[in-house]
């Protein structure tokens, strides 16, 4: 089966800032893979990279056998930031619905659908600026995956939530993959990436390493992730000199 | 392009601002009460502008008329009308009550005045002004000039023997007097006919720049213009969006001031509403994609404030609003004719005063599509900037 993601020594420069350093990815079908790395890694720039938000400085990407940048395979991929980027004039239903039609679907059953898998039909009709933060966020959620993408980009979905609110949304994610959906989601919390299919870990615009938990942590020879990335990191810096 | 993203687009912009109810007031009710405020303050009798009188004129004795005062005559002159209250003021105290604000201007017609006009034949008028408002003593100035040439011309008349003589309390008559014929408008026509087709212009332009760049930014900043860039909906596609919606508010806008104005205000036009109508909308539309444009360059709110200096007053200064742009100094003209505001005052005056139809203003029309295209075209290019 070919990769849902592919992407080939890609680069990004923001002047002489090299945000991505030659980096390469490939995601299956029907996994979730974790992007881990500290703040300023490059994990924000290599998903806009992805979706084709930004231009690489060189290097290619395809999203779903498709070379990117392409407007219309964008309808079959979902996206999510941090931030929650919702109308706050509007209702939660409204928001769902607009970026529905944006992907070009039209049915109403499919954003109930959308708002009830992250439990928000009792406020579906209310404005988004009267919900809580968590709520905010779910809504959010509903609106990257109203249109049933194949792939969803998440660039740190559960930054700021609480912990009952988090293990909720990766119920989300689970079901999403275990339903044939590709999810790539960004994060610099370590005890999240045990629940990926597989880790990506990132610094300085740079892969260090890849695998499963398990495989990350043997080959570390470390008992837990947090301390694998930190070997990794350290052995990178010392190859790099 | 998607015709159905479009038309998604419009209608969730439109449904953000009819939720917003301040924004609505903003753009129905403002413009009325401004235009009607516009409209009392030019349309209203001023009230009589206080002038002092020192008069001390001694008068004469002809044979003809017997005693004559002329002083006396230029004072019942200025007195017989509505633009003076007169209020006698002693010699020595005119600097004074000037300056305590009692009297605009005081009118000093000394002892010797009719003698001196007898010897000269010619009157010499001392009039103190207040000075510190310069149309306004230009405006009592002539007033005074005016009356006083009224009761020397009785006079005249009275000497030469003619009827109508000023002593015999009849009709005074001018020996020059004036009959008017208008090319344009008529004598109907007052200030406020002349001010309203640019008003309307600038308050159209206006809100609905604010409204769009305020709107627009507001999709940055709150990070839904990445997500929506994130599906297949295009650039183009969003500020095409963006147009429709906000451009069909504007429409109602231009629909509900037009009405106001001519029905309400009663304003005196010319030519044809459906053609007025066409020139507000292409101005607004115009106005959306100006806001739009330059949004892209604000990164808060407060920046967009910046912009009314900076966008909005010169255009209101320089396309004709209080100046014709033929009149004013060659170096600035050419700032007058990069600004939409100034084909949209030509249009629209050449229409409501002139009668005008669409044979001879459809260059301004072009010129304004013009804008609206050059406006969109860069908006949508320069969206992407922001984004990458």
């Amino acid at each position: 089966m070919d990769a849902v993601v592919q992407a080939t020594d890609l680069h990004k420069d923001f002047g002489p800032i090299h945000a991505v350093d030659g980096l390469s990815l490939s995601v299956r079908g029907g996994e979730i893979y974790g992007l881990l790395g500290p703040n300023g890694s490059g994990k924000t720039t290599l998903i806009r990279l992805l979706i084709g938000l930004l231009k690489p400085t060189s290097g290619s990407v395809s999203l779903l056998s498709q070379a990117m940048p392409d407007k219309a395979i964008l309808a079959k991929v979902g996206y999510m930031t941090q931030a929650s980027a919702l109308y706050e004039e509007l209702t939660v239903r409204e928001n769902v619905a607009f970026f529905a039609a944006m992907c070009g679907e039209a049915s109403q059953a499919r954003v109930d659908e959308a708002i009830a898998l992250v439990d928000l039909q009792d406020r579906a009709g209310s404005l988004v600026r009267t919900l809580s933060g968590g709520m905010k966020q779910r809504a959010s959620l509903a609106c990257a995956l109203v249109h049933q993408p194949r792939l969803l980009l998440l660039d740190e979905p559960t930054v700021g939530i609480d912990p009952q609110l988090r293990a909720t949304f990766w119920a989300y994610f689970r079901r999403l993959a275990d339903d044939g959906v590709t999810l790539i989601v960004s994060s610099h919390v370590m005890d999240e990436a045990e629940r990926c299919d597989r880790l990506g870990f990132m610094r300085q615009g740079r892969m260090l390493a890849e695998g499963s938990a398990a495989e990350l942590r043997a080959q570390a020879a470390t008992a837990t992730l947090e301390e694998a990335f930190l070997q990794f990191a350290e052995g990178s810096e010392t190859g790099g000199r | 392009m998607n015709a159905r993203r479009i038309v998604a687009l419009a209608r969730r912009v439109m449904r953000q601002v009819l939720r917003d109810r301040r924004i609505v007031a903003l753009l129905v009710v403002v413009p009325m009460l401004v235009l009607t405020l516009g409209a009392i303050l030019f349309r209203s009798e001023p009230a009589p502008i206080p002038l002092g009188i020192v008069n001390e004129d001694a008068g004469l004795t002809t044979p003809l008329t017997g005693k004559l005062v002329i002083g006396q005559l230029i004072v019942d002159e200025l007195g017989s009308g509505d633009t003076f209250e007169l209020i006698d003021v002693d010699a020595g105290e005119t600097d004074g009550a000037l300056r305590d604000g009692t009297v605009q201007a005081v009118l000093v017609l000394p002892e010797s005045f009719s003698a001196e006009f007898q010897k000269n034949r010619q009157a010499i008028l001392d009039l103190r002004l207040e000075g510190s408002n310069p149309s306004r003593s230009m405006m009592i100035t002539a007033r005074v000039t005016e009356a006083a040439m009224k009761a020397v011309a009785g006079l005249a008349a009275a000497e030469m023997g003619l009827p109508g003589a000023a002593s015999a309390g009849g009709e005074v008559k001018l020996p020059v007097t004036v009959e008017a014929t208008y090319l344009y408008a008529g004598p109907e026509f007052d200030t406020m006919d002349f001010i309203a087709p640019v008003y309307i212009a600038f308050l159209a332009l206006f809100f609905v720049f604010l409204l769009a760049c305020v709107a627009f930014l507001r999709e940055r900043s709150q990070g839904t213009m990445e997500r929506l860039l994130a599906t297949p909906a295009t650039r183009l596609e969003v500020v095409l969006g963006y147009m429709l919606g906000l451009g069909l508010f504007a429409l109602m806008q231009v629909a509900i001031i037009l009405f106001f104005t001519v029905w309400v205000l009663k304003i005196h036009y010319l030519g044809s509403l459906a053609l007025l109508f066409l020139i507000v909308a292409l101005l607004a539309i115009v106005g959306v994609s100006m806001g739009i444009l330059a949004s892209v360059f604000a990164r808060t709110e407060f920046q967009v404030i910046q912009f009314i200096p900076l966008l909005i007053i010169p255009q209101a200064l320089l396309s004709g609003l209080f100046w014709p742009v033929e009149e004013m100094p060659g170096y600035l003209q050419p700032l007058a004719y990069i600004m939409p505001l100034t084909y949209a005052n030509r249009a629209l005056r050449d229409v409501m005063l002139k009668g005008w139809g669409l044979a001879e203003i459809w260059p301004n029309l072009l010129i304004l599509s013009g804008f609206a295209v050059l406006f969109i075209a860069l908006g949508a290019l320069l969206t992407r900037r922001e984004v990458a």
